[in-house]
């Protein structure tokens, strides 16, 4: 792997990324209502209670008079330099809102993915060791059910048994009040299903390398188990995990969505759902064009990590 | 160029087909002799039959509003309780898997029937054309499924053709992948080549000899993303964006429920378990296909 390959794959994340513009924009643009009349806080028309040169007023404000492919360059310029606009309904620059969400979403995002691979990985070997016995079956049973499990849902029972019946979590905490651990129930729910998938991939990598020659070779030699699967078959059999790791990330965002509207967590979901029940659109649209970026950029470390821990993909 | 149906020709396609059915029944056996398969297979037929006879046997019509029966615990009358206005949860349950199930099964086939056709296109001609198809999906797949869900919602409005669209944007890309990767391995083989050697001409060697022989991961592919994007519009709907109330839909349903949660769990316990009964059948279904269609990833659940 050398630098070409890099530069490479980060020349090609640029059209991507003009592309996910382009989408992102072309929705708002066709989205019903006139955000003229959002930012004067009117939700329906047929409301008196401004008078037409306002409206158009706010319309020239906002750039809205301009035709589509002009806006774009303008929000597209805006969005180069780091200024996504500014939000219809707050009072906020809209990078100022996204700034203020994405390390409550990076947070929970983070301490979800070290949770997953704490669960998965151990419980993915012990079912491969033991491949065909009961502990096998029941690592098995809890990855299914674990890769089943509605996030959203989860998140509400936890809420249910931990916050209401079992008063353990607070119900509406913040980070301010309650530290991390208003981040204990949010970060349980969106794990169990990245820990199960990650559990799956590494039973089925572990059993691959289990068979190869060179671990009869080290189990030959007198090598105790432990060590065989902890250091000899565990280097190989990683790989295929890392790469679930790192595309998980993008489902993480989009459960997260979910589970921080349930629990009330000031990140990037809260901010687009509440601004999509407000019909704030460049809020929206700068969220995912954010989210993008961000998962793009995971993308791109994943297949770097990839390559450079397996060297035979190099080439 | 045509080639002759002579007599020989003619006899050995009968046989050849007749082959092909025992084959396939005796794969159909083969696949359900695994007890994991035979119970995702019975899942999801119980799951189809309970949502196509939804009106028939639910207890009660599911708007039905019974003030008196408001907030009733699962019960001999109400198997699953009551929600704030007295409708029959159970009913209401049977009622939104129609739903979801509906929208699940008509996205998965917008969703495939678009994807495998550019799958099939980028794959078959390659070039400056895969290319740009391959772009085109890469950009649909660069926002996670359920943000460009909610964005596509969120901003063009929660009808039932906006979700749809919505679930079935990022899934085209999906099945445009697995497509073009399985077109290009079968488009390596000899059988390929004679077909361009006897002059068949692209569309038909597409699709009587390409795509007939890339079917397997698109049937794998397809039952996955089922349960995936019926729990994407459950998702949705929770967050007001998917199937608008009082349309019973699971995800309507466990939202309708959150707010009662303290002291009437039922009413969003039932939908959710049912969404999660579906779940596990539509996965354990997928990892089934995943294993008979290609048995050397057999290892993997």
């Amino acid at each position: 792997m050398g630098i070409n390959f890099i530069a490479r794959r980060l020349l090609l994340a640029i059209p991507t990324l003009l592309g996910v513009a382009i989408m992102v924009f072309v929705l708002g643009f066709l989205s019903p209502g006139d955000p003229a009349l959002t930012a004067l806080g009117m939700t329906s028309e047929g409301n008196t209670s401004f008078d037409a040169a306002q409206l158009e007023q706010t319309r020239h404000k906002l750039g809205l008079d301009q035709p589509g492919y002009a806006r774009f360059a303008f929000w597209l310029g805006g969005a180069l330099t780091g200024d996504l606009g500014r939000s219809y309904v707050q009072p906020y620059q809209v990078s100022d809102l996204i700034g203020r969400a994405m390390p409550v979403t990076l947070a929970l995002i983070t301490a979800t993915m070290l949770v997953a691979i704490a669960i998965g990985i151990p419980l993915g070997i012990v079912s491969a060791v033991f491949q065909g016995r009961a502990a096998d079956y029941l690592a098995r049973i809890i990855a299914i059910l674990g890769v089943s499990t509605p996030t959203f849902w989860l998140g509400l029972i936890l809420l249910l048994l931990f916050a209401y019946t079992f008063p353990i979590f607070p119900i509406n905490g913040s980070f301010e009040s309650d530290g991390p651990k208003v981040l204990v129930l949010p970060v349980l729910a969106i794990a169990t299903h990245p820990a199960a998938l990650i559990a799956r991939m590494m039973r089925a990598s572990m059993l691959e390398v289990l068979g190869e020659d060179y671990i009869r070779t080290a189990f030959a030699k007198g090598l105790p188990a432990f060590r065989v699967v902890m250091r000899h078959a565990l280097r190989n059999a990683i790989s295929p995990v890392v790469t679930v790791v790192g595309l998980q990330f993008g489902n993480l965002i989009g459960a997260a969505v979910a589970i921080e509207y349930i629990f009330a967590l000031p990140g990037l979901g809260t901010l687009m759902v509440q601004s999509i029940y407000a019909k704030d659109l460049l809020v929206i649209q700068g969220v995912a064009l954010v989210i993008s970026m961000v998962f793009i950029a995971a993308n791109l470390v994943v297949d770097l990590l990839y390559t450079a821990l397996d060297p035979r993909l190099g080439s | 160029m045509t080639y002759p149906a002579t007599q020989p020709d003619a006899g050995r396609t009968g046989t050849a087909a007749l082959a092909g059915q025992s084959r396939r029944y005796v794969g159909l056996r083969k696949f359900l002799d695994d007890p994991l398969n035979a119970i995702s297979v019975g899942l999801v037929v119980l799951l189809l039959l309970l949502a196509i006879l939804a009106p028939i046997i639910s207890p009660y019509p599911p708007d039905e509003l019974m003030p008196a029966d408001q907030w009733q615990a699962p019960s001999l009358k109400h198997w699953m309780g009551t929600d704030e206005h007295g409708r029959d949860v159970l009913s209401r349950v049977l009622h939104g898997g129609r739903v979801s199930l509906f929208v699940g099964i008509v996205t998965v086939a917008l969703a495939m029937a678009a994807g495998v056709a550019a799958g099939a296109v980028a794959g078959y001609r390659g070039g400056l054309v895969d290319e740009i198809i391959m772009r085109l999906m890469d950009i649909l797949m660069s926002i996670p499924g359920v943000v460009l869900a909610l964005a596509i919602v969120g901003m063009l409005g929660p009808s039932l053709g906006n979700l749809i669209t919505a679930l079935a944007v990022y899934r085209i890309a999906q099945f445009a992948r697995v497509t073009r990767g399985s077109v290009l391995s079968v488009m390596a083989r000899d059988y390929i080549s004679a077909c361009r050697a006897v002059g068949m001409g692209p569309v038909r060697t597409m699709l009587l000899h390409v795509l007939p022989n890339c079917i397997g991961p698109i049937i794998v592919l397809a039952t996955v993303l089922l349960g995936n994007v019926i729990l994407t519009e459950a998702t949705l709907s929770f967050l007001g964006m998917g199937i608008q109330p009082p349309q019973a839909s699971w995800g309507v349903m466990i939202a309708g429920g959150n707010e009662y949660l303290m002291f009437a769990p039922w009413i969003s316990v039932a939908p959710g378990a049912l969404l999660m009964v579906t779940m596990v059948a539509f996965n354990l279904l997928g990892d089934g296909l995943r294993d008979h269609f290609d048995p050397r990833s057999r290892s993997v659940l």
